[in-house]
């Protein structure tokens, strides 16, 4: 679906973020770790094309990203940014939903439709009037992540969706992310979170200083303590307890491992 | 020696209804590490700003009860005489920098100024807390130059600067990275070492096990519990209020293990392979 | 560390002078031309600033200023040289236009004066760091608070630019265009005006509150980290202004 070919970006020129990256994305929930400043959110506004490449290639699907506007992107990729502060302006829950859609040149009544859903997706259907500065933070959030999907993109990217949750919106971000993963979206996000990577992402992709480290199955990804040490990423809680207990195999939930210690039990 | 005193303490906020603390009362000893749990709006920042005066100083607001830190009669005092005894640190360490000053070291003499320290011991005090948390190494860097972590402990060294025993941070480590986090974990756990008391709201409830001596438990502004961590993460009930057990714990719970020789399940990663580790077969 | 401060860090004995000085200087600047309205002393005085100017290293900085002030100064000549009240002297006429003589001398005088002021002005903004300017006050008893607010205004809306960028950033995801005729420009303006001013309103809310508990409002006199700057003949120099000043005001009196 996203195809990176030797990629490379600075800010300014002596420092550069990425030089040469090759990537490609198919439709498993992806996640992308790595330490502050290690290029996560850069690559993200890349994709988005909110950034120009300075030299290879973004395709996605038969869009090339240096070609074609921010805004014209925004029918195929979607980005929720982490502070919904940053976005919100309609005085009204539904108005500030529609305006993706609309803004991309959606009919009206689809707009609306696709509002409607997408409300009802994150539980925010019974607040279509709300003045969304009187929603809490983890709300807005949630109403952010509304905007995007109304907008029905193929490729919806997460920036720290999980910051400022707590276990009842984690849990409703988690159902967002596996409804969005069944109507065949790619979901990708950026995310310190590892326990939430763990339990929620097919792949996972290690980024640092500019450079993609590990690759691969989530499951592969976190058995690679050392190089994980090297990037400055914790492995989730419940794969340390496996290992300090000396398990050969890395746990990422903790059924797998409350399974798999009573059949060492037996 | 009782830091912290709060009897019946009621507030609620200017322009609302409904009270954003109602009736907290307990008690916290010099040196403990304490956390605070629950969910979004469950009272958590309200109830740290009342330690400090900010409420109701800063927001006014209908106020009842009493809170006494380190001897201290909050309602009677000033929000620049409290911050001698009590200091806090915010979620988002970039507003914690005044912004009028150009270098991390003036940047944490901005509050000693404030309260009239000599310069000798402005000097002093400010190579100490440098040490502390780790962030000599940048003394004349300019604030917004630091990484979030490195800011967050810039912030915390300003606090600590105006000396005060007990420090109050409202999830502190929720906008850094994992590494910045442990920094910052580490350097108050360090402060805690040397006897300041030390009240934290986190939502990483690993975190909170493995630091904390007890836990409080809130929900829509009342305590539902105060207690040892693995009382707390214990609770069958800990869901319906909006917070969830460390992993270990989880599992543990699966597998119906408890700590030896009592009702409780373990809550840090040693607990939890010492347990686990001794039934390996 | 971006700045919106127009300081330029030189070495110059214009940049060792005490800030409160140059406050003296741009007083002389406003006040001699006005107390001896002689074209030659506006001369002078211009003459003085850009010496001074020049001494700095920093005189090219000043053109951008300059070209907007020429600018508007170009309009005020042409309109006073060619209609103000009172223009009898035919100077020149260019077609159906005629420029008087009293007129442009008037314009002249008055344009001087502005050239002036505004290079005292430069001299203080480009040679003086806004912290030692503000530093300099609040030792000589301005208010702390005011002087926080000036210090922190050079660096807190650099800030809010970045800030101003990520939500452009934001709702540029969401479809909107930024780019193109002034229509769309103007219709992209709202979606971004709510979550700057908002985001700005958190912030002051939370920085307030951070400040507080650094006791910001503490009744104690305040103390400094750093010894104050020493610089060189500062009172001779203050003094030496006045004088000036006191001889100007004589001379007018008297003649």
């Amino acid at each position: 679906m996203i195809k990176i070919s030797n990629l490379s970006y600075a800010y300014t020129k002596n420092t550069p973020i990425f030089s040469e990256i090759n990537l490609e994305f198919d439709r498993r929930s992806t996640a992308i770790i790595g330490q502050n400043g290690a290029g996560k959110t850069t690559l993200a506004k890349l994709l988005k094309g909110l950034l120009k490449p300075f030299d290879g290639e973004i395709m996605i699907g038969q869009y090339n990203v240096k070609t074609v506007s921010a805004a014209e992107l925004s029918k195929v990729i979607g980005l929720v940014f982490q502070n919904p502060n940053d976005q919100i302006f309609k005085s009204k829950v539904l108005d500030e939903v529609m305006f993706g859609p609309l803004a991309i040149k959606m009919s009206e009544s689809a707009a609306k439709k696709n509002a409607l859903e997408a409300l009802e997706l994150v539980g925010l259907h019974e607040q279509l009037e709300t003045n969304p500065h009187d929603l809490s933070l983890s709300e807005k959030k949630l109403l952010c992540v509304a905007a995007v999907v109304a907008m029905d993109p193929e490729i919806i990217v997460f920036d720290e969706p999980t910051i400022g949750q707590d276990y009842a919106g984690k849990e409703k971000i988690r159902n967002i992310i596996q409804v969005l993963k069944k109507r065949n979206k790619l979901v990708m996000t950026i995310i310190h979170d590892m326990d939430f990577v763990a339990e929620n992402f097919e792949r996972t992709i290690v980024i640092n200083e500019g450079i993609v480290i590990l690759d691969g199955d989530t499951r592969k990804v976190f058995a690679e303590r050392e190089i994980l040490k090297h990037a400055h990423v914790e492995d989730p809680s419940i794969t340390q307890l496996g290992k300090v207990l000396g398990f050969q195999e890395t746990f990422l939930t903790v059924e797998e491992f409350v399974q798999r210690w009573k059949q060492s039990q037996r | 020696m009782k830091k912290i005193i709060v009897e019946n303490l009621k507030y609620k906020y200017p322009l609302t209804e409904s009270l954003a603390l109602d009736n907290l009362s307990f008690e916290v000893e010099q040196g403990e590490f304490i956390g605070i749990i629950g969910a979004n709006a469950s009272g958590k920042s309200t109830l740290c700003q009342s330690i400090v005066g900010l409420v109701p100083h800063f927001y006014k607001g209908a106020y009842g009860g009493t809170v006494i830190v380190d001897g201290l009669k909050v309602m009677d005092h000033a929000v620049s005489d409290i911050a001698l005894k009590v200091g806090i640190v915010f979620q988002n360490p970039f507003n914690q920098v005044t912004g009028s000053k150009l270098t991390v070291l003036e940047e944490i003499a901005f509050g000693l100024e404030n309260i009239g320290v000599p310069q000798t011991e402005m000097l002093e005090r400010i190579e100490t807390v440098l040490e502390l948390l780790n962030i000599a190494p940048y003394r004349e860097r300019h604030p917004f130059d630091l990484s979030g972590g490195q800011m967050q402990r810039m912030a915390i060294a300003s606090i600590i600067a105006m000396k005060p025993n007990i420090i109050v941070l409202d999830e502190p480590t929720s906008q850094l990275d994992p590494e910045g986090a442990e920094e910052v974990f580490q350097a108050i756990h360090r402060l805690s070492e040397q006897g300041i008391t030390v009240i934290m709201v986190e939502h990483k409830m690993e975190k909170i096990a493995h630091y904390c001596n007890r836990v409080m438990l809130l929900q829509k502004g009342k305590m539902i519990d105060f207690d040892t961590p693995e009382k707390i993460f214990s609770r069958d009930d800990l869901e319906t209020y909006g917070v969830t057990a460390p992993v270990y714990t989880r599992v543990c719970k699966a597998l119906d293990l408890k700590i030896p020789g009592t009702d409780y399940y373990p809550v840090t990663l040693e607990q939890a392979s010492r347990v686990l580790g001794g039934k390996i077969k | 560390m971006k700045s919106i401060s127009l300081y330029t860090d030189r070495k110059s004995v214009l940049h060792s002078l005490d800030p409160i000085n140059k406050l003296y200087y741009i007083a002389f600047a406003i006040f001699i031309p006005i107390i001896l309205p002689s074209i030659e002393i506006s001369l002078a005085c211009v003459a003085l600033s850009f010496t001074l100017l020049i001494s700095g290293k920093v005189f090219t900085k000043t053109m951008p200023a300059f070209g907007v002030v020429l600018f508007t100064l170009l309009t005020v000549i042409l309109i006073q040289g060619l209609f103000r009240p009172g223009n009898a002297t035919i100077l020149f006429q260019a077609g159906p236009f005629t420029m008087y003589r009293e007129g442009l001398l008037y314009a002249s005088i008055l344009s001087l004066r502005v050239i002036n002021i505004v290079s005292s002005f430069m001299i203080l903004v480009l040679t003086t760091s806004p912290s030692d300017l503000v530093d300099s006050l609040v030792r000589k008893g301005m208010s702390p608070r005011i002087g926080y607010v000036i210090s922190s205004v050079f660096q807190i809306i650099p800030e809010m630019m970045a800030a101003m960028e990520t939500i452009t950033d934001a709702q540029r995801a969401r479809g909107m265009e930024t780019e193109g005729n002034l229509r769309v420009r103007i219709r992209a303006f709202f979606p971004l005006l709510g979550p700057v001013v908002l985001g700005s309103l958190i912030n002051t809310k939370e920085r307030a509150m951070a400040l507080e508990v650094r006791g910001f409002n503490a009744k104690s006199p305040k103390t400094y980290l750093l010894d104050q700057k020493q610089y060189r003949f500062s009172t001779v120099i203050q003094w030496g202004i006045l004088f000036v000043i006191g001889c100007a005001i004589v001379w007018r009196l008297a003649s």
